[in-house]
C-alpha cells in the first residue's frame, strides 16, 4: 500500500471576523498505510480539510503531506496524478454533459491518441458497469449512478489512492448498498470521510476527527464507539435522548 | 480589513501568477452568465433596432468580479464565441455579421469595458473599505459612458450611417436603464465579495502577505 | 430543472454524411449562415436557406423533437422581436431578422448535434495551436470552453430554480432575493468545478 503521511500538519485560515487566524487542522501527524481509511467527525470538525489535504487542494499553513514520498506543495502535479478525489456531489464534478465524455475528458492527459482514448473510457466505464448509461445526459441519471459515474471518472486514469469525501451522503439505501460493493471490488488505498457509521465500520482503521484534530485513531469498533461517547458527552445534560 | 495598508503597497500583479482551474472555471461560468443574460427577452426600443438586455450588467458585474484580467478573457470568451457563429449574442443572433450592424461598437466595447471596470475595482478594494458599493456604482458608470457609450455611438454611426449627432441621440435611450443596471452590478458585487470573501479581495492580500510569512 | 437542453441539440451518435463531414467544413457552415445572415436582404432567401438547414438536420436523424427543442427557447423573444419589428419596419424586414436567427441557431446546431463534444475540443485545440507560440494553452483553452457551454443550462435552471425558491418564501417581489442567488449560486458552481478539476489534475498551468 502507498503510503499517505501527515507530518505536524497545521491549517489556518484568514478570516474577516476574527483579527487571528482561524486554526482548521491543529498540529496533525500521520502515517497511513492501511488499505481502508475511515474519517469520521461531528459537522465542520475538519474531515473535508483533512482529506482535502492528501489531494493539495488544501495545502497545510505548517508541516507537510505527503503521498508515496511526493509532497503535496511542491509535487502538487505528481500527487494528484496518484490520488483520485470524489466529491459529495456528483454534479459539481461532472463537467461534460454525458458519463462517457466526461470519462474520456479525464484521459486527455495520459491518452493522447483520440481511439485509444475512447477504448480506454469504454473500459473504465464497463469496469463499473455503466456502459449502458455512458451516453445519457448525466442530469437523467439517479443520484447513486451519477456518483458511480464520478467514481469512473476518476478511477479511468487509475490513482493508486482514492479520496472520497462523503460519497454516500445524498443517496438512497439501495445506491449506498450498490456503492458500498463497487468500492470494496478495489484494490486501491481508500481514504473515506462518512457519516453512515456501517460504512466506517468496514474500514481496516478509523480516525475520529473533533474540533481539528485526531482524537481517536484505531479499529473501527472502538473508534465508532468513541465517537458515539463523544456525541452523547457533547449534549448538555436534560436535553431529550 | 486590518491590512489594507500593506496591500496598498503590493500591486495585485507581482509577476503575474498563472492562473489555476478555479480561475478558468470563473472565467467559463462568468462567460455563461453573460450568454445567460443576453438572452433574457429584451427590447429593440431604439430607431435603430439595438436591444436592450441584462447583458450591461452581466459585463459590468464580470469585471467588478473577477478583475482586469479574468474578466476580460471572460467577457472576450462570449464574444468570441458568439462571433464564432454561436447564437448567445442578444436574442439569439451570432456571427461575424453582427460586426456590421448597429450593434457592433457596443459588442467589441464590452470586454474592454470588464477589463477596465476590473481595474477600478481593484483599486476601489485596495483603498476603500466603507461605501464600497457606491465606489464600484461610479466606477462601472465611469466605465460604461466612457467606453460603452462611446464606443457604441461610433458602431451606430459608422454603420448606419447616421450622423454622430443622431447615434448620441439614439444611444441616450440606454443610460437610464444603465444607471439601474449599474446600481444592481455593485449592490450584487457587494454581496459577491462578502460571500467569497478571497475571489479577489485575498487575492491582493495574500500576494502581500507571502513575503511576510517566507 | 439544473438540465434542460438550451440552444443548441446536444450530440446525437450517427452515421449520416454530416456525422462523416469534416469538423471545419461544418465550422465554416455555422460560420457562413452568421456571416450571410446580414448580407442577405430578402426573406424569401433565408425561408430557403432555412428550409434547406433544417432538411440537413433531420437527414441526420436527430430527428423533428431535438430539432424543436434547440428553437422553443428562443420562440417567445422571436416572436416578440417579430411583432416589435412588423409594427417598426414593415412584414419583409421582421420576416428577415426572425429567419435570419433561426438560420443561425439551426446551423449552429447541426454542428452540435453531429459532432461529439471531444472531437470539438480535439478541433479547438488543433485550431488554437498556432498561439501557442505567444504563450497560450490550447488546452485549458479548450476546457474553459467546454465548460462555458455546460454551464449555460446551469445557470439557466439556476434563474427557474431560484425563482421558485424565491416564491416559497414569499420574495417574489424583490429583486434583490430574485437575483443575487443566481449569482451566488452561480459562483459557488464555478469554484466547485474549477475545483474538481483541479483535484483530477486538469485545467492546471504547465510549467
Ligand atoms: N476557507 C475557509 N475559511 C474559513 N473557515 C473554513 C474554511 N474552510 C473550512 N472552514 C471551517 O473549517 C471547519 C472544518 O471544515 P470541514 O469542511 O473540514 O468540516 P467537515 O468535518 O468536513 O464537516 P461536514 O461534516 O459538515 O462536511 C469548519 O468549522 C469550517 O467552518
Ligand atoms: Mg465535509
Amino acid at each position: 500500500m502507498p503510503a499517505v503521511t501527515f507530518d505536524r500538519v497545521t491549517v489556518a485560515v484568514e478570516t474577516d471576523n476574527t483579527p487571528e487566524p482561524k486554526v482548521l487542522i491543529d498540529a496533525v501527524s500521520l502515517e497511513l498505510t492501511e488499505q481502508r481509511i475511515g474519517v469520521i467527525g461531528a459537522n465542520g470538525s475538519g474531515k473535508s480539510t483533512v482529506l482535502r489535504l492528501v489531494n493539495g487542494l488544501v495545502q497545510p499553513t505548517a508541516g507537510k503531506v505527503t503521498v508515496d514520498g511526493a509532497d503535496t506543495v511542491r509535487n502538487v502535479r505528481t500527487v494528484r496524478r496518484n490520488v483520485g478525489f470524489v466529491f459529495t456531489d456528483p454534479l459539481s464534478q461532472l463537467v461534460m454533459p454525458t458519463g462517457r465524455e466526461d470519462v474520456e475528458l479525464s484521459l486527455r492527459r495520459s491518452v493522447r491518441n483520440g481511439t485509444e482514448r475512447r477504448q480506454a473510457a469504454e473500459a473504465a466505464l464497463d469496469r463499473l458497469g455503466l456502459l449502458e448509461l455512458a451516453d445519457q445526459s448525466i442530469y437523467e441519471l439517479s443520484g447513486g449512478e451519477r456518483q458511480l459515474m464520478a467514481l469512473a471518472a476518476v478511477l479511468a486514469v487509475n490513482p493508486s489512492v482514492l479520496v472520497l469525501d462523503e460519497p454516500s451522503t445524498l443517496l438512497d439505501l439501495r445506491n449506498r448498498e450498490l456503492l458500498r460493493r463497487t468500492l470494496a471490488g478495489l484494490d486501491q488505498q481508500i481514504i473515506m470521510s462518512t457519516h453512515d457509521l456501517e460504512l466506517a465500520l468496514e474500514m481496516d482503521r478509523v480516525l475520529v476527527i473533533e474540533e481539528g484534530e485526531v482524537v481517536f485513531d484505531g479499529g473501527a469498533a472502538a473508534a465508532v464507539d468513541h465517537y458515539r461517547m463523544l456525541c452523547r458527552d457533547g449534549l448538555p445534560a436534560g436535553k431529550p435522548r | 480589513m486590518s491590512n489594507t495598508d500593506t496591500a496598498v503597497k503590493n500591486p495585485i500583479s507581482t509577476g503575474r501568477r498563472r492562473w489555476n482551474a478555479t480561475d478558468l472555471g470563473l472565467i467559463a461560468v462568468f462567460a455563461a452568465l453573460v450568454a445567460a443574460a443576453a438572452l433574457v427577452p429584451g427590447l429593440a426600443v431604439n430607431g435603430f433596432g439595438v436591444p436592450i438586455t441584462f447583458q450591461t450588467l452581466a459585463v459590468m458585474l464580470t469585471g467588478l468580479v473577477l478583475g482586469p484580467g479574468r474578466g476580460f478573457a471572460a467577457v472576450g470568451l462570449y464574444t468570441l464565441l458568439g462571433l464564432a457563429g454561436l447564437p448567445i449574442f442578444s436574442q439569439g443572433r451570432s456571427g461575424l455579421g453582427i460586426l456590421a450592424g448597429p450593434s457592433a461598437g457596443y459588442i467589441i466595447a464590452f470586454p474592454i469595458a470588464a477589463c477596465v471596470v476590473g481595474w477600478l475595482a481593484t483599486i476601489v478594494i485596495r483603498r476603500t473599505t466603507k461605501a464600497r458599493a457606491l465606489w464600484f456604482f461610479l466606477s462601472a458608470a465611469v466605465t460604461s459612458a466612457v467606453v460603452v457609450h462611446s464606443l457604441g455611438i461610433v458602431g451606430i454611426a459608422l454603420n448606419t450611417k447616421a450622423t454622430l449627432g443622431q447615434a448620441f441621440l439614439s444611444d441616450l435611450v440606454f443610460y437610464p436603464g444603465d444607471m439601474v443596471k449599474n446600481i444592481l452590478a455593485a449592490v450584487i458585487a457587494v454581496a459577491l465579495h462578502r460571500a467569497f470573501p478571497d475571489i479577489l479581495v485575498r487575492r491582493v492580500r495574500r500576494s502581500a502577505a507571502q513575503p511576510a510569512k517566507a | 430543472m439544473r438540465g434542460h437542453g438550451f440552444l443548441l441539440a446536444n450530440y446525437v451518435p450517427g452515421q449520416s454524411f454530416i456525422h462523416r463531414a469534416p469538423l471545419a467544413l461544418k465550422f465554416l457552415l455555422v460560420f457562413g449562415c452568421g456571416l450571410a445572415s446580414f448580407i442577405v436582404v430578402d426573406w424569401r432567401v433565408s425561408l430557403a436557406v432555412l428550409a434547406g438547414l433544417c432538411g440537413l438536420f433531420l437527414l441526420t436523424g436527430a430527428g423533428l423533437k431535438k430539432l424543436w427543442a434547440a428553437i422553443r427557447p428562443l420562440a417567445a423573444v422571436l416572436l416578440v422581436i417579430g411583432v416589435f419589428q412588423w409594427w417598426m419596419l414593415g412584414a419583409p424586414t421582421a420576416a428577415r431578422i426572425v429567419l435570419n436567427i433561426l438560420v443561425c441557431v439551426v446551423a449552429a446546431s447541426l454542428l452540435t448535434a453531429t459532432t461529439p463534444v471531444q472531437r470539438l475540443l480535439d478541433g479547438v485545440v488543433r485550431a488554437a495551436g498556432p498561439f501557442k507560440r505567444f504563450g497560450a494553452d490550447p488546452e485549458r483553452f479548450a476546457l474553459t470552453i467546454a465548460i462555458m457551454l455546460r454551464s449555460i443550462p446551469y445557470i439557466a435552471g439556476t434563474f427557474a430554480d431560484v425563482r421558485d425558491s424565491a416564491r416559497a418564501r414569499g420574495l417574489e417581489r424583490n429583486p434583490r432575493a430574485l437575483i443575487l442567488p443566481v449569482f451566488i449560486t452561480s459562483v459557488a458552481f464555478a469554484r466547485q468545478t474549477g475545483e474538481a478539476l483541479a483535484a483530477r489534475g486538469l485545467g492546471e498551468a504547465e510549467d
